[in-house]
C-alpha cells in the first residue's frame, strides 16, 4: 500500500469539484434550484444563510475534498481552512464550528488521526471548534466538514450585489494546482523536465502553495464586510470560473486584468496545461474575490494593509455580461 | 503515425508523457493520444494548442478520448 496520500485519488483538492454546468444541470433535474424565501442565501451561493433574529444570521456550508498534498496533517489543515472559507466569503466569522467529514481507505486508518489533528489545529487557530463529525471508509481519502458561523444581518455578504464600476480584489495569489501537481511528480521520471521548467526549486513553490492554502480568509472577511459590495472565494472553478459565477449572480460583466500568482507556477501550468494564464486553473483554499465600490477602495486597501492581509487588484466590474480575460496578465509573487 | 496510451494516468502525468513524445517529433509529424481521464483531454488540448501544435479530437466518450496532435513549425515552445 502506497505511503503517498495523493496516490489514492485521481483528482486532487478542489479540482475534484464537479463542473459548474454539471452542478446546474443536477440541481435543475432534481428540482433543487427553486427559490427558498425562508433563507437570506440559498442554493448557488457560497453558503446558506438564515436570519435567526435581529442581530444574528446563521451561515452554514459544507466542503470536503481529496488530498492535495501527501502530509496528512497538512491535508487536514488545508481542508479545514478551505471549508471555513465559504462561510468567511459571506462575512461570517463568529461562533465558528465544524462537523468533520473524513473518508479513509481501508488499511489507511492510521492517517485519520493526523488529518483530524491538522483540522483541529487550523480550526483552533481560526477561533473555531471541532463540534463532531463522521468518518467512513472510502477508496479515495476525503476531508472537510460542515461549517457554521454567524454574522450580523447588516454585515452579510453575497455575490449578487457586485455593481458596475466596482474594483475586484483577490486576497491570495493563484497557482496551487500547478504547484501541488509538480510536488506529485518531483520524485518521478519527470523530475528533470519539471525541475527545468522554472528557476525556482519545486520544494519552494510547493511550500509557498501550502502556506497560502493554510492562510485563513478570516481577516480578509472582516475587512470585506466593512467595505465590499460582494464577495466569494476562489476554489475549484479557478479565478475565471468563480468570476463567471459572480457575474451571473450579480447580472454584471467582469474584466480580469491582473492576477497575482505564486512565482514559478505559470511555467509549471504551461507544461501541465492547467490554464493558469487564463485564470482557469483550479485553486484549492484560495483567496476571497472581493468587489469594492471605488469610494471604498482606499479604505479597503488601507485596512487590509493594516491587518497584514495580502491583496491585489485583479480587475473590475462592468455593465456587460460574462468574464473577459483577454488582457489578463500574471504578476509573480514570492514570500 | 506515432501513438501513445495514457489510459490510467492522472494529471499532470498525461501532459508530461505526451510532451516527452512530442519532443522526439519533427514539424508535420503526428501523434495520436488515447486516454481516459477527462481533465487530461482538456489540459492536453490547451497546452498543445498554445505551444505549437494542432489538435483534432478523434473520439470523445465517457470512457475514452483520442486526440490527434500535429506538430507545427514553431515546436518545441
Amino acid at each position: 500500500m502506497s505511503d503517498q496520500l495523493t496516490e489514492y485519488a485521481e483528482l486532487h483538492g478542489c479540482s475534484c469539484k464537479v463542473g459548474q454546468r454539471e452542478v446546474e444541470d443536477l440541481l435543475a433535474t432534481a428540482g433543487a434550484d427553486e427559490p427558498t424565501p425562508e433563507l437570506l442565501l440559498g442554493v448557488g451561493e457560497d453558503a446558506a444563510a438564515r436570519q435567526l433574529d435581529g442581530e444574528t444570521v446563521l451561515v452554514q456550508t459544507l466542503d470536503y475534498f481529496t488530498p492535495v498534498v501527501d502530509d496528512p496533517f497538512e491535508f487536514g489543515r488545508i481542508a479545514a481552512c478551505n471549508a471555513a472559507s465559504d462561510a468567511f466569503a459571506t462575512g461570517a466569522t463568529a461562533n465558528l464550528s465544524c462537523l468533520v467529514v473524513l473518508g479513509v481507505p481501508q488499511g489507511l486508518t492510521d492517517v485519520s488521526a493526523s488529518i483530524l489533528s491538522g483540522m483541529t489545529a487550523m480550526l483552533t487557530g481560526m477561533d473555531g471548534v471541532v463540534a463532531g463529525g463522521h468518518t467512513i471508509h472510502n477508496p479515495w481519502p476525503l476531508a472537510g466538514g460542515a461549517v457554521t458561523a454567524t454574522v450580523h444581518p447588516d454585515d452579510l455578504l453575497s455575490m449578487s450585489e457586485a455593481t458596475p464600476g466596482d474594483n475586484l480584489y483577490l486576497t491570495k495569489p493563484l497557482g496551487t494546482q500547478p504547484a501541488t501537481g509538480a510536488l506529485r511528480v518531483q520524485e518521478s521520471e519527470f523530475a528533470e523536465t519539471v525541475g527545468n521548467q522554472t528557476d525556482r526549486p519545486i520544494d519552494h513553490i510547493g511550500a509557498d502553495a501550502i502556506e497560502w492554502m493554510t492562510t485563513p480568509n478570516t481577516k480578509a472577511a472582516v475587512v470585506a464586510r466593512e467595505h465590499a459590495s460582494a464577495a466569494t472565494d476562489v476554489t475549484g472553478f479557478g479565478l475565471a470560473g468563480q468570476a463567471r459565477t459572480l457575474a451571473e449572480r450579480a447580472n454584471v460583466g467582469i474584466e480580469l486584468t491582473d492576477a497575482p500568482v505564486i512565482e514559478g507556477t505559470p511555467e509549471l501550468s504551461a507544461l501541465f496545461g492547467y490554464g493558469l494564464e487564463d485564470g482557469e486553473s483550479a485553486e484549492t483554499s484560495g483567496g476571497l474575490l472581493v468587489s469594492v465600490p471605488t469610494s471604498e477602495t482606499t479604505a479597503f486597501e488601507e485596512s487590509l494593509r493594516a491587518e497584514g492581509v495580502f491583496h491585489s487588484r485583479v480587475g473590475h466590474v462592468t455593465d456587460g455580461t460574462g468574464v473577459d480575460t483577454t488582457t489578463l496578465s500574471l504578476e509573480p509573487v514570492s514570500d | 503515425m506515432e501513438e501513445v496510451d495514457v489510459v490510467g494516468e492522472v494529471c499532470p502525468r498525461p501532459a508530461l508523457i505526451v510532451r516527452r513524445r512530442l519532443d522526439d517529433l519533427d514539424p508535420g509529424d503526428e501523434l495520436v493520444v488515447t486516454g481516459d481521464f477527462p481533465p487530461a483531454k482538456e489540459n492536453l488540448q490547451r497546452t498543445c494548442e498554445k505551444h505549437g501544435c494542432d489538435v483534432q479530437v478523434l473520439d470523445d466518450t465517457d470512457e475514452r478520448f483520442r486526440l490527434q496532435i500535429r506538430v507545427l513549425e514553431d515546436w518545441p515552445p
